[in-house]
């Protein structure tokens, strides 16, 4: 330390003592402006670091708190969104099932009935028919029909909620899309915060704004901004508007 | 009610897409066109001949409430039907999609019959 000092300012304050020994007034004012000047000179130099360390450190903090954001609430967020995806799909799935296990004994009874008339409906038709089966046939087609209208419109019905229940992929993905969003926002984060570490100061990028292009699906347990709860909710909202 | 009617079904999912397009075909409108957002949708309305717009409010590219803004300010376009299929479910966004013009709003999971008793209300209401 001594000798740094030494190094840095021996030769300056000897030409100083000299001057103030020789009572040299005008060399005496030039080596103290000089070693003023040479003061300066450093302070500002460790007042440029320190400006830079703090602007790092701002930086840093604005990109650690996002982080901080994403890790508190939105990957907690993505995993509650991912599991309500596994009930929509186990629902849509069960759902799909069900109504496909309740047509295929309607549809079978169905074809079961119609294969049961076709004997004696040929005996008819050859006019080979006794009498009493003749009855018995024309008691079945009765019955036939007035099942199978009641059956196969159950079927139809069941179809169409086929149909509905595959809604749940339009729901899943809007979901899944918004956790792919996720993780590329944590990607861009982290990568940005190497980058910082690295190299120095960063600005963090900036979040897109989602007002306009909407949100997805509400998610059971997500709090967010006040939503309806199906569609009664808005139609009161609407007819509450005017629409 | 006139079931020659011309729909536009706009949504990004093709199943939702396929789902709408049966429904409305059950009800008995044959007559079902697509599009998977509103920048494919939007030439399709301007070509003309479409009588009744169904859309989705989240979708890439142009989303449904930028779609309905702009066939509002479109002087051919603005007296179309338009009735909203979404999950989209903040009071605030119905409230906007209320005010941008909106005909109808269904929230989805729906069902058949609020798909049906939608569309008959806005073709009661716009006949």
């Amino acid at each position: 330390m001594t000798n740094a000092l030494q190094a840095e300012f021996g030769e300056t304050i000897t030409a100083l003592s000299d001057a103030l020994a020789a009572d040299n007034e005008g060399a005496f004012y030039a080596e103290l402006d000089a070693l003023l000047q040479r003061r300066e000179r450093m302070l500002f130099l460790d007042l440029r670091k320190l400006t830079g360390d703090l602007q790092s450190a701002l930086t840093r903090f604005r990109m650690d708190s996002r982080l901080v954001d994403l890790a508190e609430k939105d990957v907690p967020d993505a995993k509650l969104r991912l599991d309500h995806v596994l009930r929509l799909t186990d629902e849509a799935a069960h759902r799909t099932l069900d109504l496909v296990e309740q047509s295929g004994p309607l549809a079978e009874r169905t074809a079961r009935a119609a294969n049961d008339l076709q004997e004696p409906w040929k005996l008819f038709r050859d006019r080979k028919i006794a009498i009493e089966d003749f009855h018995r046939m024309v008691r079945n087609v009765d019955a036939f029909l007035e099942a199978a209208s009641g059956d196969m419109d159950k079927v139809r019905e069941n179809l169409s909620q086929v149909l509905l229940a595959q809604g749940y992929q339009d729901l899943s993905g809007q979901i899944i899309r918004g956790v792919t969003k996720l993780v590329t926002e944590l990607e861009i984060a982290l990568v940005d915060l190497v980058r910082l570490s690295q190299a120095g100061a960063r600005t963090a990028r900036q979040v897109s704004e989602e007002t306009r292009r909407g949100f997805g699906p509400p998610i059971p347990g997500i709090k967010t901004a006040p939503a309806v709860s199906g569609q009664q909710d808005v139609d009161a909202l609407l007819s509450g508007l005017g629409v | 009610m006139s079931k020659n009617l011309k729909f536009l079904v706009v949504d990004d999912f093709s199943t939702m897409r396929r789902i709408v397009k049966n429904l409305l075909n059950d009800l008995g409108y044959a007559n079902v066109v697509e599009a998977d957002d509103g920048n494919t949708a939007l030439p399709l309305l301007q070509a003309g001949g479409i009588d009744f717009l169904v859309t989705d409010w989240n979708m890439p590219g142009m989303p449904g409430l930028d779609l309905l803004k702009a066939v509002r300010a479109d002087p051919k376009l603005a007296k179309m039907p338009v009735l909203m299929l979404t999950a989209e479910a903040k009071r605030e966004q119905i409230i906007e999609a209320a005010q941008a013009g909106v005909n109808g709003y269904v929230i989805k999971p729906f069902t058949a019959i609020t798909l049906k008793e939608k569309i008959d209300k806005i073709l009661g209401a716009t006949s």
